[in-house]
């Protein structure tokens, strides 16, 4: 079969975000049609549109319906295309197209959404990694971060922005050239991207998304994150070894039990006690397993 | 001629600017250039109206005769008769002859027209002329067309008390962007400019759309999405589209067409009936060209007699002790056509899977064009998809309405009542590529891509040091790539040496709404970051007239030396 080149960054590649990737790279100029005016204008829009995922420049959510999807298209093609915005809809109408194409067809969404870690069921998926695994890996502290999107400037590939926090994050570790990472890191005017090892990313990523608050009537609701996230994931690590002993112990001690009560009496512990922490280890072994 | 009929419009002369009274000055009329019958259609303010000729007519017969020097269109002609326009005189189907060389087989079945088209199979244009005092006197379809363009320009301009310029036109699905390009040269000859082209099934979606909005305002019912096929026969061509519609937004889904139409079903007949036609007619005089004509009007009238009863009496005369004097059932006529009728079953079936609809999820099923009253075409449609025929839309005037419609959302007229709330999203009726991986034909925009759209494909080279490569552009869905149709070619120079497989050849390809395209091509190395030299911009097609054979003398003259191949890389799809 045809191997077309742009497919293939599109989806294998995490940095779908430019959906031109190859030309956004290398030279992103001469696709520009005419050299007029317009021109500017237009590509001064499309910088901003190619920074929103496909969902966002359909504006839906990251669960959307396809119905919804759907309906969302329909509604912005009759604001932007070309037969009723001129001649000027016509970039905007590309986008549209190629992130409706995406969204629409079930195995194409799918990737998608693989490649831009979409949030599904509360758990965000952590960064994703390009090339092999490093013992360093980057991490951006999102309570620190004053969304000034300097390092999405300057390693769009490494880091995205979370528009719904108004945050960075790291989407791919290693996405752009280190030089690239480098200056990025050093941009950086509050000093929020960290390198830290590779073992603790894992739970720096699972404890800096927010967790909703529970609150009294309508006070106090929201969404809260540890207030230092490292001295957080200390703490988790410490809580996962007492666990691991706990159980170790019970074990020791319960040895009459049948296999059958031992399971049984093992998860009610576990879903009784660790609930929250059952979901970051089943996360855990599934992200390790695929 | 001391002057000539039609004018010639320069490109350079589109700004200028033309006062009107009207309230809409500018809106574009919506044109259905039919293979037999035209017609006019434009917004009015309130509704779509269909302009009528001095005769009040609305569906006007597409041909021009030449027989007193000055021609004369089916705009503002009178026929006395039918057999006036069979004379040899007059050119028709012009549709079915524009932008064809003459190794097309459509050509070669427009041989039995009592004009004269002279073919030599060598990938020229076919040589057509008009029977003026006995003497042939040549002409191109692209002139016979622009002739009958001015006539219904004329025509609208006196009807619409306006300047007419703009136009919407509808058009084959079937049809290569090389015979588009004849449309737009003869648009051009008469002074108009085309703003859109619709393939015909896709306006005929265009106001089921606006049926179906009209209808949701009404009811205050849901505006839920509704897959419709359509399927449209007329003299010269079939088509099929499937579209979803939901908000007055009509998505095409798929697109299939051929060049198949009552003119094949006509002369199937007529070979039936006198199965040594050609040799018969193949001296060309005055005698045989009227008798040819005797019989073409009894079978037509046969024909469309068989669409209300089950058989009718044929008797012509045809002098020279010729007589067919026979009972012609409709059963006869189905076998005589099975061909046609199958391949119309193929279509309907093929544009259902390439648009991945089941039968069950089509709400409503459109049959339109001057063959949607043939009794065995209803069976086979009402049978493959299992509905009943949609029967709000009148078949003969669905496409121009459509056309006119798109013309007044395109001019940016809007409608305080929302029945301008429309917007039609095309999809490529063929795929478009070049020819690369040794003579293969690579696609980038492929079959039933919405519109516009942009797609990239990298190649590389196939030789080491490489300077050049050639790029030619096809469109078509044969597998074989000299059955599809040349667009055009053009060299990439100054590749920087390199082994092969190195030097990174872009190949964009870019549709815009007015189904314009360009091919742009650039040359990137490995680790830089800009190309190898200036990137080419080629509006496309670039063919002229008559280069039926010009890929093969590509062939010939470069062989391998200047080829292409795709890039493989891990994980693509």
């Amino acid at each position: 079969m045809l191997s077309s080149f742009s497919c293939h960054q599109q989806f294998s590649r995490p940095n779908s975000l430019q959906t031109r990737p190859h030309f956004n790279l290398k030279n992103p100029v001469w696709w520009r049609r005419r050299q007029n005016s317009v021109v500017v204008v237009r590509c001064g829009r499309n910088e901003v549109e190619e920074s929103k995922n496909y969902y966002e420049l359909l504006g839906v959510c990251v669960d959307a319906s396809s119905q919804e999807i759907k309906d969302a298209y329909r509604k912005l093609q009759k604001k932007y295309h070309p037969d009723i915005a001129g001649e000027k809809g016509h970039e905007s109408t590309l986008m549209l197209n190629k992130a409706y194409k995406v969204l629409v067809k079930d195995d194409l969404r799918k990737q998608y959404d693989a490649s831009i870690g979409k949030i599904s069921n509360n758990l965000r998926i952590g960064s994703i990694w390009e090339g092999s695994l490093r013992s360093q890996a980057l991490f951006v502290d999102e309570n620190a971060c004053i969304g000034c999107r300097e390092c999405v400037h300057h390693a769009g590939n490494t880091f995205m922005m979370d528009e719904g926090f108004g945050t960075a994050r790291v989407k791919v570790q290693y996405g752009d050239d280190e030089e690239r990472i480098e200056i990025s890191v050093d941009s950086c005017p509050v000093n929020c991207i960290h390198w830290v090892d590779t073992e603790e990313l894992e739970v720096l990523e699972y404890l800096i998304q927010p967790q909703p608050k529970v609150g009294y009537g309508i006070y106090g609701q929201g969404w809260e994150r540890p207030a230092n996230v490292f001295m957080a994931a200390k703490s988790f690590n410490k809580q996962l070894k007492q666990q691991e002993e706990n159980q170790q112990r019970s074990k020791s001690t319960d040895e009459e039990e049948t296999p059958a009560q031992s399971q049984a009496r093992e998860s009610a512990y576990r879903e009784l006690k660790v609930g929250r922490f059952a979901r970051i280890w089943s996360w855990m072994k599934r992200s390790t397993g695929q | 001629m001391a002057e000539p009929a039609y004018l010639v419009a320069s490109d350079s002369e589109t700004t200028g600017e033309e006062k009107s009274s009207s309230p809409f000055p500018d809106i574009a009329i919506g044109i259905d250039i039919g293979t037999s019958q035209c017609s006019v259609a434009v917004w009015s303010g309130s509704q779509v109206e269909l302009v009528r000729n001095t005769r009040n007519q609305k569906l006007m017969r597409s041909y021009v005769t030449f027989k007193d020097e000055i021609p004369a269109g089916g705009v503002s002609n009178q026929l006395a008769h039918e057999y006036e326009m069979l004379s040899g005189a007059a050119i028709f189907n012009m549709k079915r002859l524009i932008g064809r060389v003459d190794t097309d087989p459509v050509v070669h079945a427009s041989k039995s027209l009592p004009f004269l088209v002279q073919t030599l199979n060598i990938g020229v244009r076919p040589f057509i002329a008009a029977l003026v005092k006995n003497m042939w006197r040549s002409t191109t379809p692209e002139e016979v067309l622009a002739i009958f363009l001015v006539e219904l320009r004329a025509m609208a301009e006196v009807q619409l008390k306006r300047p007419v310029r703009n136009v919407v036109l509808t058009i084959p699905v079937s049809f290569s962007r090389f015979q588009i390009t004849r449309i737009e040269r003869a648009c051009a000859m008469a002074g108009l400019q085309v703003l859109r082209l619709m393939p015909e099934p896709t306006a005929v979606a265009l106001l089921y759309a606006q049926q179906q909005q009209q209808s949701v305002h009404e009811n205050m019912g849901s505006g839920s999405e509704k897959i419709a096929l359509i399927f449209n026969m007329g003299a010269g061509f079939c088509d099929v589209a499937v579209t979803a519609t939901a908000g007055g937004v009509s998505q095409i889904k798929a697109l299939a067409g051929t060049a198949l139409g009552g003119e094949d079903i006509l002369l199937n007949m007529m070979r039936h009936l006198l199965p040594d036609m050609d040799t018969h007619f193949s001296t060309r005089g005055i005698d045989e060209i009227r008798r040819m004509g005797l019989l073409r009007v009894a079978t037509q009238d046969a024909i469309h007699k068989l669409s209300s009863q089950s058989s009718v009496q044929i008797d012509v005369d045809l002098g020279n002790g010729r007589k067919i004097s026979k009972a012609l059932g409709r059963e006869e006529f189905e076998d005589v056509n099975w061909e046609i009728f199958e391949k119309c079953e193929s279509l309907i079936k093929q544009c259902l899977h390439d648009a991945k609809v089941e039968v069950e999820d089509i709400s409503d099923v459109i049959l339109v064009g001057g063959c949607s009253n043939i009794p065995k075409l209803r069976n086979i449609i009402t049978g493959v998809c299992k509905r009943e025929i949609y029967n709000g839309i009148n078949p003969l005037e669905a496409a121009v309405r459509g056309a006119a419609l798109e013309g007044a959302v395109a001019s940016g007229v809007n409608d305080p009542f929302g029945s301008l709330d429309l917007l039609t999203i095309q999809a490529t009726p063929l795929s478009i590529g070049v020819r690369a991986d040794g003579n293969s034909f690579v696609p980038i925009i492929h079959q039933n891509t919405t519109m516009p759209v942009r797609r990239d494909v990298i190649f590389t080279t196939v030789h080491d040091n490489q300077a050049e490569a050639l790029i030619i552009v096809y469109e078509g869905d044969e597998k074989a790539m000299e059955k599809n149709h040349l667009l055009g070619y053009f060299k990439i120079t100054g590749i920087p040496p390199a082994l092969k497989g190195v030097p990174e050849i872009n190949v964009c390809m870019d549709i815009d709404a007015s189904n314009v395209l360009r091919v742009f091509a650039g040359v990137v190395m490995p680790g830089v970051q800009n190309p190898a030299g200036p990137v080419m911009e080629v509006r496309m097609p670039t063919v002229d007239d008559g280069h039926g054979w010009c890929a093969e003398a590509l062939n010939r003259t470069y062989g391998s030396t200047l080829d292409l191949v795709t890039v493989q890389k891990k994980g693509a799809h």
